[in-house]
């Protein structure tokens, strides 16, 4: 008897289902991204709004590559609906607050969809993940170094100034650590 | 598995409700359910089954909505509309449920073939 299933696709409906999932996170996170780039357009954070907004690019081109992925492999990868987005943050420091929690939210499925790939023996998608989980020490290191940026700067006087203007500088060099 | 003469169709699972073949001709799955057979490419018919398995029994149940015991599927490029009582639901659910796990255990298998082959 033919296996149609897997004639039809190498991805298991378990690691299709949590790479759909996975698709409407980063969806997710870009609308996120450029909800906090309009917020900081809004109060004056110029510099910072431009760097989200990138950053917003960039997820959904994370997004892009594993919708590519599901289909390349067979399989059906979904355009996800996006609800719930905030517009409105408490603080400029609670933005990257924010962001920083995303990055591990992010990571931490990442890991988990890895362990399910092991698990499943599906090592293909093991292999393509492994680009993700490196971009995420760079996503999680430059989250962390602006959020220090307002304990070593300091919020007061011109300081959410300097920091605005130091955001976009912040960088992960290929030896690891600030360029 | 039970291979029908002279034609191309397999049997994966069978209840007293209906059953689902495989026809290894136009690599189609058939539903034959409530006397009616329906053919499904492998892609629908996992959304299918998907859309059958997110059916909320509890809800039809306990809803006082005058149509809530009912259920519609409508598969996609599928001339066929689902229209199920819970009952039915449960069905074919079971069919469905059984053909997964044989297409799954066959998947295993033929897997295992390779690797030793």
């Amino acid at each position: 008897m033919k296996d149609l299933l897997r004639l039809r696709t190498s991805l298991s409906e378990e690691i299709e289902t949590l790479l759909n999932e996975q698709i409407k996170v980063e969806a997710y996170s870009s609308s996120l991204y450029l909800a906090m780039s309009s917020w900081c357009n809004r109060n004056g954070y110029d510099n910072s709004a431009g760097y989200l907004e990138r950053q917003s690019g960039e997820e959904r081109e994370h997004m892009l590559k594993l919708f590519r992925y599901i289909n390349d492999l067979g399989g059906k990868a979904i355009s996800p609906e996006v609800t719930n987005i905030p517009q409105e943050f408490d603080s400029f420091k609670g933005i990257f607050e924010l962001a920083l929690q995303q990055e591990i939210q992010v990571t931490s499925n990442f890991n988990r969809i890895s362990d399910r790939c092991q698990k499943a023996n599906d090592y293909v998608t093991l292999q393509f993940l492994q680009w993700f989980l490196k971009e995420q020490i760079e996503e999680e290191y430059v989250a962390r170094r602006i959020l220090e940026l307002f304990d070593i700067i300091g919020e007061e006087g011109t300081g959410r100034w300097q920091i605005d203007k130091q955001i976009p500088k912040v960088s992960y060099g290929d030896e690891g650590g600030e360029d | 598995m039970q291979i029908k003469a002279n034609t191309h169709l397999i049997e994966v699972f069978r209840t007293e409700a209906g059953a689902v073949y495989q026809c290894e001709a136009s690599n189609n799955f058939i539903l034959e359910f409530a006397d009616r057979s329906t053919a499904f490419k492998p892609g629908n018919f996992i959304d299918f089954s998907k859309r059958l398995f997110a059916i909320n029994l509890a809800e039809m149940l306990c809803s006082p909505a005058k149509h809530a015991d009912l259920a519609i599927i409508m598969p996609p490029y599928c001339e066929t509309c689902f229209l199920l009582t819970i009952t039915e639901v449960i069905s074919l659910q079971r069919i469905l449920g059984g053909a997964k796990t044989i297409l799954h255990l066959n998947s295993i298998l033929r897997t295992s073939q390779l690797q030793f082959a």
